[in-house]
């Protein structure tokens, strides 16, 4: 192989490919990256088995060829090369190791044969359709927060996403851990009528929220019940999904929930921050006492003291004392888009449910604690 | 109210509450007997959690009519021929069992001798005995118990949940067909598969077959065999690797001569063979048999006859500790000790674990006397602290801290130990250990005060169990609820997770559902959920706890040994090992021999 390129677009796409490669790999070529230079430039693929990474770039190919080199050394050496260098890759005949040369730097990498290199067959996808980048960006950042971390429930490992079919369809993406829940949604695009409703695991999403920073103006996804497949500009995520069925999610939005409050987002927010300072890592409650017009947030922790504050809300219906892991509230707040946060309760011991003031597409449900 | 003498079925009703205390004591008593009739297949069947019927069907020896009508009588034994209690050979001896239950049921025994040409059956009924009248059977005896407790109704409240009994009843039978290799069993409970145990040869081969037919083959690849004798004294059977340990201690199968038995003596030694392989809160699965003249060992000591008393208990304990150990592969280690080994044994007889705590607490803390040493140590501390220095750090002695429990710090040894002078001896310190069990301590009583907030469920988990586990569960839901978890009785194998403590975070509620279950198994184990918050809550609070590796100034070291002494159970961490060793002086000459 012998391929000359620009560092910049070099560092970028490693920066993206480099992430996929864990750090620690009991399978050595797993720590690295495929390059392979074609006609079209330069191919860089890393994969963790469950998720594979595809970057094509612009590169002049003096010679076609492939080989595998350490991920993390490869990208730490790229990136401490100087800015506007061109970088030179060369590997020999045998293809034992790649040279690296910039300027007057010089290196040597192992390298491993590309034909051990672990393919993520992905097979058919039947089901294709595109996404405007911004909106994809959307689906997946409202929701990611709710992903559930406790590995025993692997379903709820991830983010729910399925069409709607109805009479206004809906592309939705779902997300929870037992204890909130959150949901976004956009207009079912077209082509992704009919697709199976898949769980696309942590790893994939934050991989996607990163990506999609620096992709074009349209996402295409492809997909099939066991694999997705993100193309983002130059970017191609292939991702495994996650083997298993999501709770029936809408059993647990309440729909009867008539005790509304109404509160400037960013007051609430700040407030539920300051008064948590006080609280113990045991536990994090902060407590809600709603009377007509009137909120006060209170936070008692024996250990350390207590705190309240009061703000003027818009609620009219009958007193009611919640409380809310304070921790939740705020993750819930923090998505929220408009000036003011709407919540739906019932009593203290049922779910609420929390709505961006504006037509968003978006909902929460908090399940309250015990105070 | 005049004294007046009780009539026999009363007496036989008070007895039988000794005796046949459920109806799994019930089926131990008839299976032993049917054991003890030199029966080779035995046959149960359960129905109504064995309070509606037992039957046990044998091939045994069966009995004369005259034998038949003697048997359900009051201390009326054929086991006992030349009256000597010192050598018991049979299973059963008190003469009691088929009274007791014919006093609280209604027994039908049918029988029919080895080689007689009719059967003869009799009828007990809450005491009243029918007189005995021909019927038909192959050889062997059927006993037949209905409708136990029927004739005292205050013992049915007792009763668990149907499951439940017919769980302890299949366990007792479980526990005889471990000792019995060379009899066949069948056991047949309403609501599960039928369950046979053929016949294995009666040696070692044949019990290790039985131990795998009744314990799994999973405990025979997790577990060596055991081998040891003492004083003739003999211990066979399985132990279970320390990584194959249970949450509770049902899973030890012990037995003297044949005889399943719970007996303290036993267990203790089984504990102590594991004392370093296991976490305190784990047991280790194990299958013991001891073999041991019948003179050395009493049986008689409890009606249920699940007791004994050991002539020599340290000779017992010794061998299975030794035995155990062997098995465990700690033996080999143990002939490489060293002097170290032996001053380490030597003073772990002196922690202060016993004398910790209550005796200090309350005696206020002498206001401590600034400025000694600080001058040289606050000089070097602004230069933070290597963790490579591993020079000692020194401390000039505070004579007023002499007379407290735990002394005066005078240094801090490889950044991690604590010596502290006394009057008449020395302490060493495991600072992390003890800085721990503080933090502990704190949180346990802070939990205790103010109670733990909970976090309710979007969707209530299911947690399938064994119906005996649920049951036990639910029947604590409200101890539960104080710890911060609400569940519910869902279906009858099944709860329901409705709220969780909310420190525990996102948690796994089956499986903490699972092992609650486990430990509830058992009568007197502590709470599993308790630990999982408060090790939640030590961890949490991790970073306000003194590591090893971190440099105490003398302040910190005394403040350390005041708290220890305030504290209760200072004298063990969290995970029972020691958090102080105490050398008095006269340990210390004991050690280079002065004494
Ligand atoms: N299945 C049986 N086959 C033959 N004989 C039996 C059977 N069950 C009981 N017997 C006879 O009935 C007698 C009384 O039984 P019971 O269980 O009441 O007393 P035990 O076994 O002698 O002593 P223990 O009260 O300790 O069990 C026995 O000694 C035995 O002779
Ligand atoms: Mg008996």
């Amino acid at each position: 192989m012998k391929v000359t390129l620009e560092r910049a677009e070099l560092v970028k796409a490693l920066a993206h490919v480099h992430r996929v490669v864990e750090r620690r790999n009991t399978i050595p070529i797993l720590a690295n990256v495929l390059i392979r230079a074609t006609k079209n430039g330069l191919e860089l693929k890393a994969t963790d088995l469950d998720l594979e990474i595809v970057e094509t770039i612009p590169a002049e190919v003096k010679q076609a060829s492939a080989t595998t080199v350490p991920a993390h050394m490869f990208y730490d050496i790229v990136r401490k090369l100087p800015e506007g260098a061109q970088v030179e890759l060369q590997s020999g005949s045998d293809k034992s190791a790649l040279q690296v040369r910039a300027g007057r730097s010089r290196f040597t990498l192992q390298a491993l044969p590309e034909t051990d290199f672990p393919d993520l067959a992905a097979g058919e996808l039947p089901h294709k359709f595109k996404v405007v980048a911004a909106d994809l960006k959307r689906l997946v950042d409202k929701t990611q927060f709710a992903i559930s971390t406790e590995e025993t429930r692997y379903y709820l490992n991830g983010i729910y996403l399925h069409a709607v079919d109805e009479k206004n369809a809906r592309l939705r993406a779902v997300a929870t851990d037992g204890h909130r829940l959150a949901q976004a949604e956009l207009p079912l695009p077209k082509g992704a009528s009919g697709m199976p409703g898949v769980i696309v695991p942590r790893k994939t999403v934050a991989e996607i929220q990163r990506l999609i920073e620096d992709a074009g103006e349209e996402v295409e996804i492809e997909l099939s019940p066991a694999k997705i497949r993100f193309s983002l500009g130059s970017v191609v995520l292939t991702s495994k999904l996650i083997d298993g069925t999501f709770p029936d999610y809408g059993r647990v939005i309440p729909t009867g929930n008539d005790k509304t409050l109404i509160v400037d987002k960013s007051d609430f927010a700040a407030a539920v921050d300051r008064v948590s300072t006080v609280s113990s890592e045991r536990g994090r409650a902060v407590k809600l006492s709603l009377t007509s017009g009137k909120l006060t947030l209170s936070v008692t922790n024996p250990d350390s003291g207590s705190a309240t504050e009061e703000l003027e809300v818009d609620y009219g219906s009958e007193a009611l004392d919640i409380g809310f892991n304070s921790r939740y509230l705020l993750d819930i707040t923090n998505q929220l888009e408009g000036d003011k946060a709407r919540l739906k309760l019932a009593d203290p011991g049922s779910p609420t449910l929390l709505e961006d003031s504006e037509k968003s597409g978006t909902l929460y449900v908090l399940m309250p604690m015990r105070v | 109210m005049p004294v007046r003498q009780l009539s026999e079925i009363l007496i036989n009703r008070i007895a039988a509450g000794e005796v046949v205390e459920r109806p799994a004591s019930a089926v131990k008593e008839l299976v032993e007997n049917a054991l003890d009739a030199g029966a080779r297949r035995i046959e149960v069947v359960l129905s109504g959690g064995g309070s509606r019927l037992i039957r046990i069907t044998d091939d045994g020896a069966g009995m004369s009519p005259a034998d038949l009508s003697l048997a359900v009588e009051r201390h009326a034994t054929s086991k006992l021929a030349d009256e000597n209690l010192e050598s018991i050979a049979t299973l059963g001896f008190r003469g009691e069992a088929l009274p007791s239950i014919g006093a609280v049921a209604r027994l039908t025994i049918v029988t029919r001798m080895k080689g007689a040409d009719s059967a003869w059956e009799i009828l007990v009924e809450g005491g009243k005995k029918h007189p005995v009248k021909p019927a038909a059977l192959g050889e062997g005896t059927r006993v037949e118990v209905r409708d136990l407790f029927f004739a005292t109704p205050a013992r049915m409240k007792f009763m668990k949940t149907e499951r439940a009994e017919t769980q302890a009843a299949i366990e007792a039978v479980r526990r005889l067909a471990l000792s019995r290799p060379d009899v066949a069993f069948t056991i047949v409970a309403e609501d599960r598969a039928p369950v046979t145990y053929a016949a294995r040869t009666d040696d070692n081969e044949g019990r290790l077959a039985r131990m795998a037919d009744v314990l799994g083959g999973e405990l025979r690849e997790n577990a060596v065999a055991v081998q040891g004798e003492r004083e003739g004294v003999g211990v066979t059977g399985l132990a279970g690797l320390p990584t194959f340990s249970k949450a509770n201690s049902l899973s030890q199968y012990l037995f003297v001569n044949g005889r399943p038995v719970r007996d303290k003596v036993l267990i203790g030694a089984v504990r102590a063979a594991y004392a370093d392989l296991l976490h305190g809160d784990r047991h280790p699965v194990v299958a013991l048999f001891i073999r041991i003249d019948p003179r050395e060992v009493d049986v008689n000591v409890h009606p249920a006859k699940t007791e004994v008393r050991f002539r020599d208990p340290g000779l017992i304990r010794g061998l299975l500790i030794r035995a155990l150990k062997d098995a465990l592969g700690e033996g080999s280690m143990r002939s490489s000790s060293t002097g170290a080994d032996r001053l380490v044994a030597f003073a772990r007889r002196h922690v202060g674990g016993a004398r910790a705590g209550s005796t200090w607490r309350g005696s206020a803390a002498p206001a401590f006397a600034p400025g000694f040493a600080e001058e040289t140590q606050q000089a070097f501390d602004a230069l933070a602290s290597p963790s490579t220095d591993a020079r000692a750090n020194v401390v000039p002695v505070a004579a007023e801290l002499l007379d407290r429990p735990l002394g005066a710090a005078r240094a801090q040894l490889h950044e991690t130990y604590i010596v502290a002078q006394t009057r008449d001896g020395l302490i060493l310190v495991d600072q992390h250990a003890a800085h721990e069990r503080i933090v502990y301590e704190k949180l346990k009583a802070a939990l205790d005060r103010d109670g733990i907030r909970r976090q309710i469920l979007l969707v209530p988990a299911v947690v399938e169990l064994d119906a005996n586990d649920a049951a036990n569960l639910v029947e604590r839901a409200d101890d539960l609820a104080k710890l911060g978890l609400v569940i519910e009785a869902f279906g009858g194998s099944a709860v329901l997770v409705r709220e969780v403590p909310a420190m525990l975070g996102e948690t796994d509620a089956a499986s903490l559902i699972r092992d609650l279950a486990d430990h509830l198994a058992e009568w007197d184990a502590s709470l599993p959920l308790e630990r999982r918050l408060l090790a939640v809550a030590s961890s949490m609070s991790c970073h306000g706890s003194v590591r090893a590796g971190r440099r105490l100034k003398p302040e910190e070291m005394n403040a350390l040994l005041r708290e220890m002494e305030a504290t209760e159970n200072a004298g063990q961490c969290n995970h029972g090992r020691p958090t102080y060793v105490e050398l008095k002086l006269e340990d210390i000459e004991k050690l280079f021999g002065r004494r």
